[in-house]
């Protein structure tokens, strides 16, 4: 492994930690300039106790109470909207690392050289794994900057924690996009299967978590968007395991990608 | 020839695609070895399986059976090493739309390891394919994209060049100086390994062709044996009518065979000399009078079914 992949990588697509971080960035402003008035959160609040708990739950808070301070507010709806934009983010990372260039013919002039295969792939999912960061740190930076720059009362540490925790999750999202491309081969099966994935884990999370029962538990311990819980860096229930679990799972995605990858016929 | 002489060394190679009742033998007990300095072509219709020898070689798909060498490491193994030391040009090629030459050259020279002389070269090559680095790849023609293709395949000076039908889309000049590249590669004691469907193409630069069908090797000739095949396809075309009895004498010519006609043209395959068939037509007016190389299905043709020797 000689970095010249990575270093590419990131020289063609270092623009998308602007795009992306610039725009989850104002995303997150706007939800700082709703915290930064108690009248329009205490508003939002009494909205809430009117809904159902999946309702709730979608909008990424298992209490209401969380709506009623600022970092409660700012990570309940932030962390809940930049984990679905930031996996759409991941869907099209994962494809890039090696699905687009097979499908367009480029692969063939890439594998000519003298890189391995895997070598090829690690390099490709290091270099979008740094672009996901680039964009996670960003926006987390504009969201914070947002909060001392509008003098909100909430603790900048719990919500710029919560915020880097959306980050092994992208990376989830992008591996399996990645091996899901690697097997399936076609670009827009392997599109359609990881929105799927996205969308489905969602769906568990919102149901599983306002339900009870042990189909609800599989349901919620199944989908990724229930390791990403924001509110327990507010409430201070936060569990490395969680973050370990993702990261795990992640890992052993990106072995099964390399070890196809590396066996198959390419291009076909 | 000694064994230590062969660049590409072939022993049983085979290659079928899909399961079941889809499937399919692209390649079928490959024997080939491809001698250093020398200009192999890999001569065959579309479909024959050209291409997917090159990818089994290159390592991009694997093989079913068999297995083969290149400098005496195997392709699967040692598939990196060998790629250091070969440059590949493919039949369909794609490059990055978004990106000018000079950056992909960057890119491609930066994998290889050597940026600096790597690009260097590629200047010159580039120059010598009258080729504008600087514009984006979705701004150049289909030719230009080709020439491109080229300057990444030889910048670096390999000991081996694999090329799938190189020549398609680019103009006569640059096809000339292509040939002139290539005998120039031969000069230095390089191979070049070579598939066509363009016999001319073959037959220009060559120094021995395989001919491939239907995922078999059918011969491995000398460029000069296999294409000695002295007949070619003329097509008369007379103003008025085809003169009476013209039919007959062709058909009764020894050098003369496949007659056939249409209004008031005549169309015949002919070995040798033009002179008896120029005396021939002589009674009738003359309008157009063209004369067709055979193709490579013909020559192919004429190679298996005894004609060569007549």
């Amino acid at each position: 492994m000689t970095g010249v992949v990575v270093g590419n990588t990131l020289r063609t697509s270092w623009k998308q930690i602007l795009y992306w971080g610039l725009g989850l960035g104002a995303l997150g402003l706007y939800i700082d300039f709703i915290a930064s008035s108690p009248d329009i959160i205490s508003g939002y609040a009494e909205l809430f106790e009117t809904m159902p708990p999946a309702l709730l739950q979608a909008f990424g808070a298992s209490d209401v109470a969380l709506f009623t301070t600022s970092e409660g507010w700012i990570v309940s709806i932030f962390v809940s909207e930049a984990a679905i934009f930031l996996s759409v983010f991941a869907v099209m990372a994962g494809l890039n690392i090696t699905a687009n260039d097979e499908q367009s013919g480029v692969m063939d002039v890439i594998l000519s050289l003298p890189i391995s295969r895997a070598a090829y792939m690690l390099e490709r999912w290091i270099g979008y794994a740094l672009i996901g960061l680039g964009i996670v740190l960003l926006c987390a930076l504009i969201t914070v900057g947002g909060i001392i720059g509008m003098n909100i009362d909430a603790p900048q540490d719990v919500i710029l924690k919560s915020i880097l925790n959306l980050y092994p999750a992208m990376l989830l999202v992008m591996t399996v996009t990645c091996l899901l491309a690697t097997a399936l081969r076609r670009r827009s099966v392997a599109i359609g299967v990881s929105a799927a994935f996205v969308v489905v884990s969602y769906l568990f999370n919102v149901i599983g978590a306002s339900a009870s029962g042990a189909i609800a538990d599989f349901m919620e311990s199944v989908s990724y968007f229930s390791y990403i819980n924001g509110e327990a860096f507010v409430l201070g229930a936060y569990n490395p395991a969680d973050s370990f679990i993702v990261i795990a799972a992640t890992l052993v995605g990106f072995g099964l990608s390399l070890r196809m990858f590396v066996s198959r016929d390419i291009g076909i | 020839m000694m064994a230590s002489d062969s660049v590409i060394e072939i022993t049983g190679l085979s290659k079928t695609y899909g399961s079941g009742k889809n499937q399919t033998l692209a390649l079928d007990r490959l024997d080939l070895s491809v001698l250093r300095g020398e200009i192999f072509g890999y001569l065959g219709p579309n479909g024959a399986g050209k291409t997917t020898t090159i990818r089994l070689l290159l390592d991009l798909i694997r093989p079913s059976a068999g297995s083969a060498s290149i400098f005496g490491l195997d392709i699967r193994a040692d598939s990196v090493e060998i790629r250091r030391r070969i440059g590949f040009f493919p039949a369909e090629l794609s490059l990055w739309e978004g990106r000018t030459g000079d950056q992909i050259i960057h890119y491609v020279a930066s994998v290889r390891g050597d940026t600096r002389s790597i690009a260097k070269h590629a200047d010159e090559l580039a120059e010598r394919l009258d080729l504008d680095t600087t514009k984006r790849v979705r701004d150049l023609s289909s030719g230009n994209k080709r020439k491109l293709g080229l300057v990444i395949g030889m910048m670096h000076s390999p000991e081996l060049l694999i090329l799938d039908e190189p020549t398609g889309g680019l103009d006569p000049l640059v096809q000339q100086t292509f040939h002139t590249m290539m005998d120039e590669y031969r000069a230095k004691g390089k191979t070049v390994f070579l598939s066509s469907h363009v016999l001319s193409e073959v037959q220009a630069i060559c120094d021995r062709v395989g001919i491939l069908r239907d995922g078999e090797l059918k011969a491995v000739e000398s460029v000069e044996k296999i294409t000695d095949v002295e007949f070619h396809w003329v097509d008369v075309g007379f103003r008025d009518a085809i003169p009476a009895g013209l039919q007959q004498t062709l058909e009764g010519m020894p050098s003369i065979t496949d007659v056939s006609t249409n209004g008031a043209r005549v169309r015949m395959r002919m070995i040798g000399d033009f002179d008896p068939l120029l005396r021939a037509i002589g009674a009738g007016y003359v309008e157009s009078l063209h004369i067709e190389e055979p193709t490579l299905e013909d020559i192919f043709l004429a190679y298996y079914s005894g004609d060569k020797e007549n």
